[in-house]
């Protein structure tokens, strides 16, 4: 099997890093409360948190197939067999 | 003495050092699960919901705003919503309609939507209990429990107005009587039998306990209008005051005239 076709080097080469809600949430828990968000701040937010949503069910539903992924018999013997 | 207990325990200091404190609680909370993408979006969610109350309740209460001392950090009674939410959700509550009862009596809610509660009589349960009703919102009943002996009782008893001495009521009323323009003499008789039939265009009014409650969005113009509808609701229930003294002077003519209403849209002389 090529490297390249790895599983793990198939979910390396995704262009996700880290999820953008993270971001933005370390960056809304710095400022106070009394500082109220503007209306593009807001928007923004929205934005974020539908990227970021979209990006967990993405990974859930990688994680769900990769789960229903039927075993296969490998075509050589571990060492130590 | 450490300065921070001195901080602590000036009088006039100590609310904003306590914030101050859940507020960096808040945040350690935030930071011990920090990377966890699910728990992000949740506090994006929670911020930006937060966010949006604060500013509506700085926009329909300056004043209480700025004297505010509870918390922005802290939790309130709804456990999602902090002191200062809370605080708003009571002033809606206390100065313009009734919130936070029937509906909203859990501390666990999430208030991001909001329900009204039902003012008035419900016809859909299966026991109609008549005892408490105003007589002239009895009156409106009687189209709706004609062969309901218990209402023709009533005025027989407290009036001496009998069923066979009025006109015979029809099924199914004129479409004159849903009419929005009516005359000084119809409209009160056309407003009691809107107010019977649960059809004024009022939600207070509209809704029932048996139906699934309507969602109402956190916005000025919604808590505005709800706040409108509200006080004209209340304005329908003291308008059946007159028709109750009509009704004391003179029962037999109400009724007449009430019943003509209903069947013909105008009323006989």
């Amino acid at each position: 099997m090529p490297i390249n076709d790895l599983p793990a080097e198939i979910l390396r080469a995704e262009p996700e890093r880290i999820n953008p809600a993270i971001i933005l949430a370390d960056r809304l828990m710095r400022r106070d409360a009394e500082e109220l968000l503007t209306v593009e701040e807001v928007a923004e937010a929205e934005n974020v948190l539908a990227i970021g949503t979209h990006e967990i069910d993405a990974i859930e539903s990688h994680h769900k197939a990769f789960l229903k992924t039927p075993a296969s018999a490998i075509d050589y013997i571990p060492v130590g067999f | 003495m450490t300065g921070l207990a001195g901080v602590a325990q000036d009088q006039e200091n100590r609310p904003y050092f306590g914030d101050r404190l859940v507020q960096s609680l808040e945040y350690l909370r935030f930071k011990a699960r920090s990377h966890n993408a699910i728990f992000a979006c949740e506090t994006v969610s929670r911020v930006v919901s937060e966010q949006h109350k604060y500013r509506l309740y700085i926009e329909m209460f300056p004043e209480q705003w700025k004297q505010s001392r509870k918390s922005l950090y802290k939790a309130g009674h709804f456990k999602a919503y902090s002191e200062r939410t809370n605080e708003f959700y009571q002033l809606v509550n206390d100065r313009c309609f009734p919130l936070l009862e029937y509906w909203h009596d859990d501390p666990d809610l999430e208030l991001e939507r909001f329900a009204i509660p039902p003012m008035n009589f419900d016809l859909c349960c299966e026991e109609v209990d008549f005892a408490g009703l105003r007589d002239s919102y009895l009156a409106g009943l009687l189209f709706y429990f004609a062969e309901d002996d218990e209402i023709w009782s009533f005025f027989s008893e407290k009036y001496g107005v009998e069923k066979k001495e009025l006109p015979p009521i029809k099924a199914s009323p004129h479409a004159k009587v849903w009419r929005e323009k009516q005359n000084a003499e119809t409209k009160p008789y056309s407003d009691l039998i809107r107010l019977v039939d649960h059809s004024t265009g009022n939600p207070w009014l509209d809704v029932t306990h048996c139906q699934y409650p309507e969602l109402f969005e956190w916005n000025k113009e919604t808590v505005n209008w709800l706040t409108e509808s509200y006080n004209a609701a209340n304005q329908s229930f003291r308008n059946l005051e007159n028709l109750d003294e009509r009704i004391e002077e003179d029962a037999q003519k109400f009724l007449y005239q009430l019943i003509s209403f209903w069947n013909t849209g105008k009323i006989d002389p």
